[in-house]
């Protein structure tokens, strides 16, 4: 039973990393008034992008690098429709999520043709297997059998979060996604801090969608994000807007899936199609209970445009 | 002030023209602002005031003309290019974010002081020290939604201040503001200009422009008409030269009805503990052919009586009646079955679907009268429902380009028009009017309350809730005062006792 708790311990925290990631891209778009839906398509470039630029270059990190640039290219379409076209920010971020995973399907055909054998490529290597610690403490599994990728997950979180609300620059970067035509009137730069959200956002999304096939799972397939991207806009809601808040749902949300797949393992009566659930069924009465309270940056969703009268 | 007209020049705006579409907003105007004084900019709605001051901000770039700061030739691009040249600018629509407290709106977009991180120590102590030098009060860590209208102005007045302004440009800034707080506005604006500050005051009440102006230019549809020296004009004739016509101050006659009661509220409670949102035991009666104003100020609970007579909420005690009978049920559809018309507070939240096409706007409740459609709203009579609003709109001279035309495309006194178009179509038995006027100019407020009386003629009981006082002194031919959901007291409209009044609203 200890072994069965501390697993599951262990198995939160690294499910959780990919959800930090995407939360946090859908975190920086909304603090801009950009609601992006397409986290789940910006994900799925990424951790196809990863698979193939690791499987090449051999370098897991290499291939994390090129799932954060894919999904900033990614994202830039949405940018330039919903920022300078102000088009509908939830048509694009849909059009994203239907184009992007096919888009990266296809990469992935044409690349290694329509044969079912399936390509693995290495993973990244833990931090205590570069260190060459052999002990198995709980604690040393905890904090040092982690891959780069956890550790840069959980500092983003502090940074973000001092970003937020230590920084002017953070301060001018809500206000734009609160009330843009009042920073404008500041002289703020609206426009150009909603592209860069778009960067950062686009280059988190495919950070945490490389994550999948660099930390996590040693092979590509379609849909391996498996609505990651829309748990992260729970995420988002759950945690108030807030880095910290984001980082208590991305846990909560990373212990359910942890939680169905050793569930899955212990349990052999029930089909475990019932604990794949988990996640999903979490997701909605989490926000069922608190979506009500809507509490985010108030101009959400809308465009903005100058010299409107 | 006279005397100091030969004070230097800060600013001139020469041959300004703008134009949205074929539309001239402004057309070839000239201004400037002297140190120390304040220089009103007066005129209608949609006079261009507005769109001549976000040229000066940087917000609009002007079709043609040229700006000169300090007899330098300037271009102003942007709104950090304008607090660059010292101007600041208090908008009508208050450019604060909710979400943060009043330190941070203050020093948000400040470029002034170094480093990455917010200093609060040293900035919150410059802060306090131009709050104290002009008579600011402000609490730095209150959130601004937990403030008042007047304490948001003075938030925002600090904020340019901040900025280092020497031109502050004020756009309508009494428009929300009670009596009171307006006072201490001008006590503000006589420090500032004090200190060899300027101030440009945009407005179109009267009685304010005279008392705190020290020159006024007037503008009229884009243009400007004349700029003035305020010792040399009266009220009269700077009101005539806004409008461009004479005005007639006429007097509505007082009424004392003894018709059928139409509207009864017998001991109503809603909320009773809070003291803005709530009504405490309230009575009161509005029979027909008489204009109940309802005085006081704003968030006394006024909103919540206007939904309350019109069914949008339930009482949690007492009662009313409705022609006589028991009103069993509170929604609002049984009421407007009643006959009952609603003013909404809100024209663009409550009053219209600003998406929407005027024509559809003003069939909105009578979609189900067989003039507009068959069986009952299933199937749309587009050309009845086009002829009646052109009808409609040559009636209450509603001016759009089209009937077809989306509603909030249209100023703030037509769309009101077409509300009071369709309310008041069906000659209603009581017509419930919140801030009907509420940022209109002379001529559509005048117009407004001409159909308001023309109802009360027509045997319809009218209740007029409005912050404006003097509008309540004009049309109501008895006042009841609110403070704090109770009604503090009952005066005839005929010779009411201002003194008395006012003190009520001040819940004395």
């Amino acid at each position: 039973m200890g072994s069965f708790i501390s697993n599951l311990i262990l198995a939160s925290v690294r499910m959780a990393s990919p959800l930090i990631f995407l939360s946090l891209a859908e975190l920086y778009s909304q603090r801009a008034g950009l609601v992006n839906i397409g986290i789940e398509g910006i994900a799925a470039i990424g951790s196809l992008t990863g698979f193939l630029i690791s499987l090449i270059t051999g370098n897991p990190l290499l291939g994390v690098l090129a799932g954060a640039l894919a999904g900033i290219a990614v994202n830039m379409i949405f940018a330039y429709a919903t920022i300078s076209l102000c088009a509908e920010q939830i048509v694009y971020g849909m059009a994203i999520n239907i184009f992007a995973p096919a888009l990266a399907a296809f990469i992935y055909r044409v690349y290694f043709g329509s044969g079912s054998e399936l390509v693995q490529a290495g993973l990244m290597g833990s931090l205590k297997s570069m260190l060459g610690i052999k002990s198995n403490n709980f604690l040393v599994n905890l904090f040092l059998d982690q891959t780069p990728m956890v550790y840069l997950a959980y500092i983003l979180i502090i940074v973000t979060a001092i970003y937020f609300t230590r920084t002017k620059s953070g301060l001018n970067y809500k206000a734009v996604g609160e009330y843009p035509k009042a920073a404008a009137t500041l002289g703020i730069n609206v426009i150009g801090i909603k592209y860069l959200s778009c960067v950062i956002c686009g280059a988190l999304a495919g950070i945490g969608g490389a994550y999948l096939t660099t930390c996590y799972s040693k092979t590509y397939v379609d849909g391996n994000v498996a609505g990651r991207g829309f748990i992260a806009l729970a995420a988002v809601i759950f945690g108030r807007w807030s880095s910290g808040g984001v980082l208590i749902a991305c846990l909560f949300f990373g212990f359910c899936d942890a939680l169905q797949i050793r569930l899955q393992l212990v349990n052999n009566t029930l089909p475990y199609q019932f604990f794949q659930m988990i996640p999903y069924v979490a997701t909605i009465v989490v926000l069922a209970a608190i979506g009500a309270k809507k509490a985010g940056p108030k101009s959400s969703g809308q465009p903005y445009r100058k010299e409107e009268r | 002030m006279a005397v100091e007209t030969a004070a230097k020049e800060v600013l001139r705006m020469e041959h300004i023209t703008k134009q949205f579409g074929s539309v001239y907003a402004n057309r070839d105007i000239n201004f400037d602002v002297r140190a120390g004084e304040v220089h009103t900019l007066l005129g209608e709605n949609g006079a261009g005031k507005s769109t001549l001051m976000n040229v000066l901000f940087g917000l609009y770039q002007p079709t043609a003309g040229d700006i000169y700061v300090r007899g330098q030739k300037v271009k102003i691009d942007s709104p950090s290019q304008a607090v660059k040249l010292g101007i600041g600018m208090v908008h009508q629509h208050f450019m604060l974010v909710e979400a943060m407290t009043v330190f941070e709106n203050i020093i948000l977009g400040d470029t002034r002081s170094k480093g990455i991180f917010i200093d609060q120590n040293a900035r919150k102590k410059e802060i306090m020290e131009l709050s104290q030098k002009y008579g600011l009060d402000a609490d730095l860590d209150q959130p601004i939604t937990e403030l008042a209208v007047g304490a948001q102005q003075r938030v925002e007045i600090l904020k340019a201040l901040y900025r280092g302004c020497d031109v502050l440009v004020l756009d309508e800034p009494t428009a929300a503001l009670t009596d009171q707080e307006a006072e201490g506005l001008f006590e503000i604006m006589h420090k500032l200009t004090g200190e060899g500050k300027s101030v440009i005051f945009i407005s179109h009440k009267m009685r304010e422009v005279l008392r705190i102006s020290d020159r006024v230019t007037i503008l009229r549809s884009g243009q400007t008409v004349e700029t003035v020296n305020i010792g040399d004009v009266t009220g009269e004739e700077l009101a005539n030269k806004m409008i461009g016509r004479e005005l007639k101050p006429s007097q509505y006659e007082k009424m004392e009805s003894d018709g059928e009661a139409v509207a009864v509220l017998n001991h109503v409670s809603y909320h009773k503990n809070s003291k803005h949102n709530g009504l405490n035991d309230v009575s009161l009666t509005v029979r027909r052919g008489e204009v109940v104003g309802i005085a006081g100020v704003d968030g006394n609970g006024q909103s919540q009586l206007a939904m309350l007579l019109t069914g949008n909420i339930s009482p949690e005690e007492g009662s009313m009646d409705l022609k006589g009978s028991r009103v069993a049920r509170f929604d609002p559809n049984g009421f407007i079955q009643e006959n009952v018309s609603h003013i909404p507070e809100d024209r663009n939240k409550a009053g219209l679907v600003g998406n929407m096409s005027v024509s559809d706007n003003l069939v909105l409740k009578t979609t189900k009268d067989p003039r507009f459609s068959d069986a009952n709203g299933l199937h749309l009579k587009k050309k009845a429902i086009r002829n009646y609003a052109l009808e409609m709109q040559k009636k209450f001279d509603i001016r759009c380009s089209s009937v077809d035309q989306e509603a909030r495309n249209l100023s703030g006194g037509n769309q009101q028009k077409v509300i009071l178009a369709r309310e008041l179509e069906a000659s209603p038995d009581l017509l419930i009017a919140v801030h009907p006027t509420r940022g209109l100019d002379i001529g559509a407020t005048r117009f407004i309350h001409d159909t308001v009386i023309a109802q009360r003629g027509s045997g319809c009981g009218v209740l007029l809730i409005s912050a404006d006082f003097d509008e309540i002194l004009e049309v109501s031919d008895r006042i009841l005062v609110m403070f704090e959901g109770k009604i503090m007291g009952e005066y005839s409209g005929k010779n009411p006792p201002i003194e008395e009044i006012s003190l009520a609203m001040a819940g004395k």
